[in-house]
């Protein structure tokens, strides 16, 4: 794929596809606690 | 460059794969994992059609026939959780990884290995899930809502239940991850977003659907087990806590997760109807727009599904005035499709009878749906058959219906070989009869009062139930002429070249059929992409 015309860099391309998917598994993982936590904080009021 | 080109030379099309067992527990090929979910899909599909035809064997008749009530519970909460979970999401998610690469021009996900966990987590989550039919107190009998105080009453399936579901939350959000990563990294240069095929668009918003809610259950089902084993009332009235809060954080998760079943649906009809119409998709980017809305709306009109529990008026106003606002841009996607048809040049090959089929029999659903969504209608239909009626013509002839056009549709691209067109208008006319047979009655049970959810009824419900079960088991054993279709095309089809259908456009029909193992190992020129996205 290198070299052709308008073709991404793979290494660039490999980084930005760890630096998406560690995003979005951030993204989940801060809607499940999250919930959680507001629940937690809804319960000690 | 030129190492590499050698390289590819000497093997032909990158063709590594390995064989025997080896080539479907090691997959990471795109192809191989999709035909896996496909496979996956079509086994729950056949497991919660038997329960669903428990369901109406049992409602042929009034009084307790075959089943006690308990055990009836079980198959309705089973049959849903086996068929959103177990049939039509993973579906979706083998289309995705049939497609997706090969309509972008990637060679495979972004994220192979990834992909190979999220399938491979599903027949585990399944077998514990069906398995709990077998300990004692029987399979989670509390519907598929789960909801307390009930559910805690559930014996000792109920951590079986709990885990089965975090392992479905986890596939589903690990292959979100992967659409998303892949439309969003894997691109080949020029297919610019605005260029990508509708079922690319409808899937990447279901992927970030999936990816905002599926932790959300994934949360609340966490909670459902502390306060089962762990002594916390989250949703314990006793201790403080709130049953009711568990209906607004479920139904936070289960509306935006009625999108994920009918988005890639919209996806694939918008392939479809161009297809057979041999016209460009009417208003293409207004059917991106409409998409984005949908699943926008999607996350403010939770509580129309509670509406009976009693809530500020002001809130009953809002979630009724939101919900009806989603007619719109669905309006504009059923207008769309209609315009696409409009003086077109129409055929009725299967694909494209089950893409009509779906036009009219979702929008029946949505009328229902925009029924249910007024407030002071709602009181009297809440908890009817009715409602059973409105979400099984959106799932059944909306969800299930585009799944079948699309494996119609891209069936000889995946095998090389067209099947026997013939026996598949035999599947649609007797799949959409009997549908319809089987679902239309249940809105005359519902108007009428009957529960949902109930072994047994009062006897002016007999007639319209028998109507209704008659149609079930001729739809159920209308469905064995599905696999038995597929299996005869991949034995015994006739051979077809690169574009199946002569009005076809899109990347995966500039690829020979079957594809190659790796699809576009070189990216696709401008030109071919241009000529592919001519919407």
């Amino acid at each position: 794929m290198h070299g052709l015309p308008g073709a991404v860099d793979e290494g660039q391309r490999r980084r930005r596809v760890r630096r998406s998917a560690i995003l979005f598994a951030l993204v989940a993982a801060a809607f499940y606690v999250g919930f959680i936590v507001m629940m937690v904080e809804r319960g000690s009021k | 460059m030129a190492e590499h080109q050698a390289h590819a030379a000497a093997h032909d099309d990158h063709d590594h794969k390995p064989h025997g067992w080896r080539r479907w527990v090691f997959a990471t090929n795109h192809k191989d994992i999709g035909t896996m979910y496909l496979v996956f899909a079509g086994t729950m599909f056949f497991i919660g059609g038997a329960m669903a035809m428990v369901i109406r064997l049992e409602l042929f008749k009034p009084g307790l026939q075959f089943v006690d009530p308990q055990f009836f519970n079980s198959m309705t909460t089973m049959h849903a959780l086996i068929m959103i979970f177990g049939a039509v999401m993973p579906a979706w998610t083998g289309l995705a990884n049939w497609m997706i690469p090969m309509q972008v021009g990637a060679p495979d996900m972004a994220l192979p290995r990834l992909n190979n966990f999220s399938f491979w987590i599903l027949p585990f989550a399944f077998t514990l899930l069906i398995s709990s039919l077998f300990v004692p107190g029987g399979a989670p009998a509390g519907g598929w809502t789960m909801y307390p105080p009930l559910v805690l009453q559930t014996g000792a399936s109920f951590p079986m239940l709990i885990f089965a579901i975090h392992m479905m939350g986890a596939s589903s959000i690990l292959g979100a991850i992967n659409v998303v990563v892949t439309i969003m990294n894997m691109r080949a240069p020029g297919m610019t977003l605005l260029r990508m095929p509708l079922f690319v668009w409808t899937w990447l918003i279901t992927a970030y659907l999936l990816i905002a809610v599926m932790p959300v259950l994934a949360g609340a089902v966490t909670m459902l087990l502390t306060d089962h084993f762990f002594g916390t009332t989250f949703f314990t009235a006793a201790g403080g806590g709130d049953p009711v809060m568990f209906q607004h954080i479920f139904w936070f998760f289960g509306h935006p997760e009625v999108y994920i079943l009918i988005l890639p649906a919209f996806g694939i009809v918008s392939e479809i109807i161009p297809t057979f119409s041999r016209k460009p998709l009417f208003g293409y980017e207004a059917m991106v727009y409409a998409v984005a809305s949908i699943a926008f709306l999607s996350f403010i009109v939770w509580a129309h599904h509670m509406f009976t529990v009693g809530m500020p008026l002001a809130a009953q106003l809002f979630f009724m005035l939101s919900t009806m606002l989603i007619a719109i841009p669905t309006g504009v996607k059923v207008f769309n499709w209609t315009a696409t048809m409009w003086r077109g040049s129409l055929s009725f090959e299967p694909p494209m009878l089950f893409a009509l089929a779906f036009l009219f029999l979702f929008t029946i659903g949505g009328f229902s749906g925009l029924m249910l969504a007024m407030v002071p209608a709602d009181y009297q239909y809440q908890d009817t058959y009715f409602v059973v009626a409105h979400f099984h013509y959106v799932l059944v002839p909306g969800a299930i219906f585009a799944i079948m056009a699309g494996v119609y549709y891209w069936l000889p691209k995946w095998t090389g070989k067209m099947y026997d067109m013939t026996l598949a208008k035999w599947h649609f006319w007797l799949s959409t009869i009997f549908v319809n047979v089987l679902f239309f009655p249940q809105h005359f049970l519902g108007l009428a009062g009957m529960p949902r959810r109930i072994p047994d009824y009062a006897v002016q419900f007999t007639d319209w139930n028998m109507v209704s079960s008659i149609g079930a088991f001729g739809f159920g054993l209308s469905q064995l002429l599905f696999p038995y279709l597929i299996i005869k095309c991949i034995r015994a089809g006739q051979p077809i070249g690169a574009r199946a259908w002569e009005g076809a456009h899109g990347l995966e029909w500039e690829l020979p059929s079957p594809p190659p193992y790796h699809s576009w190992t070189t990216p696709p020129s401008a030109a071919v992409i241009a000529r592919g996205a001519a919407h």
